[in-house]
């Protein structure tokens, strides 16, 4: 089928989806790595999408680029850390779970939401495809 | 798009004002009181030869595209091809009318 | 009613009606696409417009705007819920067409066939 057609839209949403849910769960994995306080912190990744031909309204989604969030991080004092720094300090992500959590609904939704339209064009495809049949 | 298969009642028209000579055209045979009626025959066969190698051409065209990926809509490929073959039978039909209503003039005692 | 419809009407609805079918599948594809506002399409317009004047209806999948409605903070204004109808009513819609063009079909073929 040809490249502007249900099935490439709804699954460049798929892919966006996925992509944001791959980076969501990464962050969430590293919510307690810890550094040294002369290294960067984890910076959780944030996917940024963009429209695919905005103008004719059926091109799709794609991911633009990955950004990344604030590599200050936040000190925690903890001196009994191997990494500890000499005041006792290590380095945290600066990662709220809670905002990574309410994302990670925000994408599944929108997952589902593709699949849903992909499991739609199928059956208008599929109907299509009996014309003439009786 | 012009849809062939509306010229039906045209078809039923024709066979019915015996234009039979259209088919052969060194035929001396002409059904009595239709000495135009062989060339409305014969032009609308031609026509519906015409019109059917029209739209079979583009049911070719468009799946040939389906093939390759180009298709945008499979409707289109599925309307086409069935306007090919509805107006394939049509053509059929007017042949095998023509073919027996010529058999039946053959076999008339002279 | 549906009687009256001809081919070239069904197959004009079944364009548009693709379309549709697309546009929204776009929609919900950038549901999380800031500044994306959402894409409605509109053939029932040149449709109705054409049967009234008895013209032969074109056959384009018709046209596509922009949804002006309120954006959220992230500049996008898909709304799930109205997508989500928006989708399964086109495709009803959709496969009615398909239906009463197979009726017109089989008419036709039944007359052919019959002597």
């Amino acid at each position: 089928m040809a490249i502007f057609d249900t099935f490439g839209i709804s699954g460049s949403g798929l892919m966006t989806h996925r992509k944001w849910l791959d980076a969501v769960s990464d962050n969430i994995a590293n919510v307690n790595t810890v550094r040294r306080t002369d290294e960067d912190a984890f910076q959780q990744r944030m996917v940024v999408a963009e429209a695919v031909e905005y103008g004719t309204g059926e091109g799709g989604v794609r991911v633009a680029r990955a950004e990344f969030g604030n590599a200050e991080g936040r000190l925690v004092y903890q001196p009994d850390h191997p990494l500890a720094d000499d005041a006792g300090y290590v380095k945290y992500p600066d990662i709220d779970l809670g905002d990574q959590m309410s994302q990670m609904i925000m994408a599944q939704r929108g997952y589902q939401a593709n699949l849903a339209v992909v499991e739609r064009a199928t059956e208008a495809y599929k109907a299509a495809l009996m014309l003439g049949k009786g | 798009m012009t849809f062939p298969i509306g010229a039906i009642p045209g078809v039923g028209a024709a066979i019915g004002t015996g234009g039979v000579a259209g088919i052969d055209s060194t035929a001396a045979v002409t059904a009595p009181g239709a000495a135009g009626g062989g060339d409305a025959f014969s032009s609308i066969l031609a026509t519906s030869f015409d019109q059917l190698a029209a739209t079979q051409a583009k049911s070719d065209g468009l799946a040939a595209q389906a093939a390759t990926g180009d298709l945008k809509d499979v409707h289109d490929y599925m309307i086409a091809r069935n306007e090919a073959s509805l107006a394939t039978e049509m053509v059929v039909g007017i042949k095998n009318a023509a073919v027996s209503a010529f058999t039946e003039i053959m076999r008339m005692p002279i | 009613m549906i009687g009256e419809i001809t081919p070239a009407a069904l197959h004009a609805s079944l364009s548009g009606l693709a379309q549709r079918q697309r546009v929204t599948a776009d929609n919900i594809a950038n549901i999380n696409t800031p500044g994306f506002l959402a894409g409605r399409t509109d053939f029932e317009s040149s449709l109705a417009g054409a049967l009234r004047n008895g013209e032969t209806p074109q056959i384009n999948g018709g046209t596509v705007a922009r949804s002006l409605e309120p954006t959220n903070t992230n500049g996008n204004n898909v709304n799930l819920d109205a997508e989500t109808l928006i989708a399964t009513e086109t495709g009803l819609r959709y496969q009615l067409a398909l239906n009463a063009l197979d009726g017109k079909y089989n008419s036709i073929r039944t007359a052919l066939r019959t002597n």
